[in-house]
């Protein structure tokens, strides 16, 4: 299923892959996955989706389509396409061809109010309707009648605090139940015929602080696990060899493109990168490219570095009949120019956002092209400097307002607000816990705004 | 009176009068491609249709939408649209587009809009100065867009208005305000100028204006003012009225109208061209356009409702994915809508798709004889059979021109 076509003799370093699944186009990686909300990436429809968008990736989390779960069975949950597919491909209507990942949550996902919001048998998600509790058990069995072509496992992470060593020994045991669980259920089912393949999930520490999980994962697992999922970076540092060969997905919420050049000189595979949608949002062309152009300096003069994105809301490009990067073959770039793009902008034009977001998926497709073609020509660590020394370490601020906010999406923190895993918090035993947990259920959140109606002009 | 010898840049084939209806099917050649009649055109009040890509639009067939001058004069604004080289080339849409003259929104979206002879007088909706549009501004904002088609600006009252004198003489005053129009074209070989007939629903006031209005010869004629919440079987009566009364060739285009029954109707009553913002308007809210009613997919009831939004349609949201569509169900509208805005574009092609495929649907059955009956089909579809649901006014206007949608 996937394949190393190149690495480094270290440990640790930039490596060339192919991700092929069943019945869908081989993904060569370094790549990154389209991020979608409710089945969709963002301002997307299905069709330019197909057409238009040259996403080769989806990650879908489930906690997008269960907000009655448990007391009322998802939909989706009841949905069976006729010929067998797979009911969460064919309920969103993503392409054949399109690899589709499932996981429980978004990325990045809205922080539980809980200080300690998962117990040893469920995690919370936060659904349309406020948090929710899911349990591992219908976690495992929703993946298994959706059928993915991924499925990373239930993982104990927890988003936005600091881990003590009892905590962490904690999510240990659960990983280790909840993986064997899933294998267990995936076991009895009996079938291997479109079964989706499954990643685990890896705890915020090293490998070291992990390891009976690891030896879980290297000794019992073995073959029934196909890859690993990445929530930041700790335990790629001392990754047991005998993992090297399972590919590598990130849910790291890089926040830059450096920061992705960064986490490929460890060794990640694929990525999730939410700072695209919030780009998008934020009417920014983003503009990058690897290699990085070429500046030649007069001599020893000093070059301002290049911003890694254009504010398409500058009056500057009111009359720009310029595609938004030059030479650039997307659908947004080949068919509208600069001045349109400006225009919907401002008159809140729900089609500003859609040709922004086509444009900063292609920029990100042609980054990871580039990335790729320089591991295969052993230049990545040298790229990657020239890189850094052309471009701004940071996307531009964002100055004009972005689309009206679903009220769905309210709570979510784009990336470059709020980082996880920077308060120090202080382990909560067993008993504050399940405290937090039922005062959570009494103080439930709702986000789920009403009249999220999307357009802007008045009705003539 | 006529100012320039008349000029026009379409050419209007008439293909076949209905025997029963004074419906017509035609082809009306624009200079951005041919379009057939009768048609509803979507609107793209900003340069863009409400979430739809160009492409998406071109998708469900159409070759004719809108674009508003009153908002495309604020943004971009004339000196853009200029430096650009049009709305065509702003929004990079090859097919025809179709302005107002502006002074309807005006009117209807600024309280402080007054009319006087020389023109629309308000206040700016930037900085609170004092503006005024008059029909020269009108036209050379037109002009500057280079729609195909452009509107004459008219003095707009509503219908329902009790004031008869000031119905009067907002009529004779559009008259004027055409021939002044007609004066400032600059572009009369590349844009079709269309007069607007006023009058209330004054049949008298109407004709009258009508008569005025064919005299000025210009390529193609509008009906206005109606669409205001005025009784139907009034509105029904003005455009009876005025088609009576126009040349069999030239394109009739009712403005603002409307819902699916309004606009077959009133193709029997001899119109060609209509828009409205409600499907993709309602798109918005959750609401689906189909043969049977309208139906809020965000209802609870389609939570788990598998089936295309429309069983049988053949837009791109419905069509199975066996025959090259998305597969989309009720369901996942339903999941969506108000969460996503792709939701909404997904309702956007299917009810703009509805209303183009009813009016080629009522087209060919204009072409092949069988509009009343296709009439007959279309109310019963609508109410599932049930006669006593039928809108009066919608069996009254169209008895007077033949059909009886009550016969067994
Ligand atoms: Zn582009
Ligand atoms: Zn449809």
């Amino acid at each position: 299923m996937f394949n190393i076509i190149k690495s480094t003799p270290q440990s640790l370093g930039p490596r060339l892959g192919r991700l092929c699944l069943p019945g869908r186009k081989a993904i060569e990686t370094p790549h990154y996955l389209g991020v979608t909300s409710r089945g969709v990436v963002p301002h997307i429809t299905q069709d330019t989706f197909r057409r238009d968008a040259g996403i080769n990736g989806v990650y879908v989390p489930l906690e997008d389509f269960i907000e009655r779960a448990p007391q009322k069975i998802p939909p989706i949950y009841e949905f069976s396409p006729p010929d067998g597919s797979s009911p969460l491909r064919r309920f969103i209507a993503l392409p054949e061809e399109t690899v589709l990942v499932l996981g429980a949550r978004r990325t990045p996902p809205v922080l539980a109010p809980a200080a300690n919001p998962n117990t040893n048998t469920s995690i919370s998600v936060c659904t349309a309707v406020g948090f929710r509790t899911l349990k591992a058990e219908d976690y495992a069995k929703a993946a298994e009648h959706l059928q993915p072509d991924i499925v990373v496992g239930l993982g104990d992470i927890p988003y936005g605090r600091a881990l003590g060593s009892k905590r962490i020994e904690k999510a240990t045991d659960r990983q280790i139940q909840w993986m064997q669980d899933h294998v267990a259920l995936r076991n009895s089912n009996g079938k291997t015929k479109g079964r989706s393949k499954l990643f685990a999930p890896l705890s915020l520490v090293s490998c070291a602080n992990q390891r009976f999980y690891m030896d879980c994962l290297t000794e019992q697992l073995g073959e029934l696990v196909s890859g690993l999922a990445f929530y930041n970076l700790a335990p790629l540092e001392d990754l047991p060899a005998a993992l090297h060969s399972l590919s590598r997905l990130a849910f790291t919420e890089p926040s830059t493109p450096h920061d992705i050049l960064q986490q490929i000189s460890m060794g990640i595979d694929v990525f999730t990168i939410p700072f695209i949608s919030a780009a998008t949002d934020a009417g920014i062309a983003l503009d990058f490219t690897l290699p990085a152009p070429q500046i030649t300096p007069p001599d020893h003069e000093h070059v301002a570095p290049r911003t890694l994105g254009i504010d398409m809301w500058l009056a500057a490009h009111a009359i720009d009949l310029s595609p938004l990067t030059k030479g650039c073959k997307c659908y947004a770039c080949t068919k509208h120019h600069r001045a349109y793009i400006q225009h919907l902008l401002l008159a809140k034009e729900m089609l500003g956002w859609i040709l922004l977001q086509i444009h900063n998926h292609h920029v990100l497709d042609l980054f990871f092209a580039g990335i790729r073609q320089s591991i295969a020509l052993d230049v990545f660590d040298s790229e990657r400097r020239r890189f850094e020394e052309v471009y701004n370490a940071h996307l531009p601020e964002k100055t004009g307002q972005g689309p009206r906010v679903r009220g769905y999406q309210f709570k979510s923190e784009g990336p470059g607000e709020a980082k996880k895993n920077k308060a120090a918090f202080t382990m909560l035993d067993d008993g504050k816990e399940k405290i937090a947990e039922a005062r959570q259920e009494d103080v439930e959140v709702v986000v789920d705004g009403k009249g999220g109606e999307g357009g802007g002009s008045p009705a003539a | 009176m006529v100012l320039r010898p008349p000029a026009s840049a379409l050419k209007f084939d008439l293909v076949t009068k209905c025997a029963t209806t004074k419906a017509r099917a035609a082809t009306l050649h624009l200079p951005h491609g041919p379009v057939q009649l009768p048609m509803f055109m979507p609107v793209a009040t900003q340069a863009s249709l409400k979430g739809l890509t160009p492409k998406q639009l071109e998708d469900t067939s159409c070759r004719l939408c809108l674009n508003n001058t009153y908002h495309l004069g604020l943004k971009p604004g004339q000196q853009t649209l200029d430096a650009i080289g049009g709305a065509h080339k702003l929004q990079s849409w090859p097919h025809n587009i179709l302005t107002d003259s502006g002074g309807f929104q005006m009117v209807s979206l600024l309280k402080l809009a007054q009319v006087t002879e020389e023109g629309v007088r308000f206040l700016s909706p930037h900085d609170g100065t004092p503006m005024l549009l008059t029909p020269e501004h009108s036209i050379s904002l037109q002009n500057s867009i280079g729609s195909d088609i452009i509107m004459q600006l008219d003095d707009v009252i509503a219908t329902t208005s009790p004031d008869h004198a000031r119905i009067k003489e907002a009529m004779h005053r559009s008259i004027r305000w055409l021939d002044r129009c007609i004066a400032a074209h600059r572009n009369p070989s590349t844009q079709n100028l269309f007069c607007i007939i006023q009058g209330g629903l004054d049949l008298d006031l109407r004709a009258e204006c009508t008569q005025q209005m064919v005299a000025r010869d210009t390529p193609g004629i509008a009906i206005g003012g109606l669409s205001g919440g005025e009784a139907k079987d009034l509105y029904c009566k003005v455009v009876h009225t005025c088609t009576s009364l126009l040349p069999d060739l030239k394109p009739r285009y009712v403005m603002g109208v409307g819902y699916p029954e309004d606009i077959l109707v009133s193709v029997a009553l001899g119109a060609d061209m209509f828009d409205c913002v409600w499907p993709t308007r309602t798109a918005r809210f959750g609401n689906a356009i189909t043969g049977t009613g309208t139906f809020n997919l965000r209802h609870a009831a389609y939570a788990n409702d598998f089936r295309p939004v429309e069983e049988g349609c053949n837009c791109t949201c419905c069509r199975p994915e066996s025959e090259g569509g998305l597969g989309i169900t009720r369901a996942y509208i339903h999941h969506v809508a108000a969460k996503e805005t792709a939701g909404a574009h997904l309702l956007s092609m299917h009810n703009v798709h509805h209303l183009l495929d009813l009016m080629r649907g009522a087209r060919e059955a204009i072409v092949e004889q069988r509009y009343p009956a296709f009439l007959v089909d279309y109310f019963h579809g609508m109410y599932a059979g049930d006669k006593e649901r039928y809108p009066g006014w919608a069996v009254d206007a169209l008895r007077g021109v033949g059909v009886d949608l009550l016969a067994d």
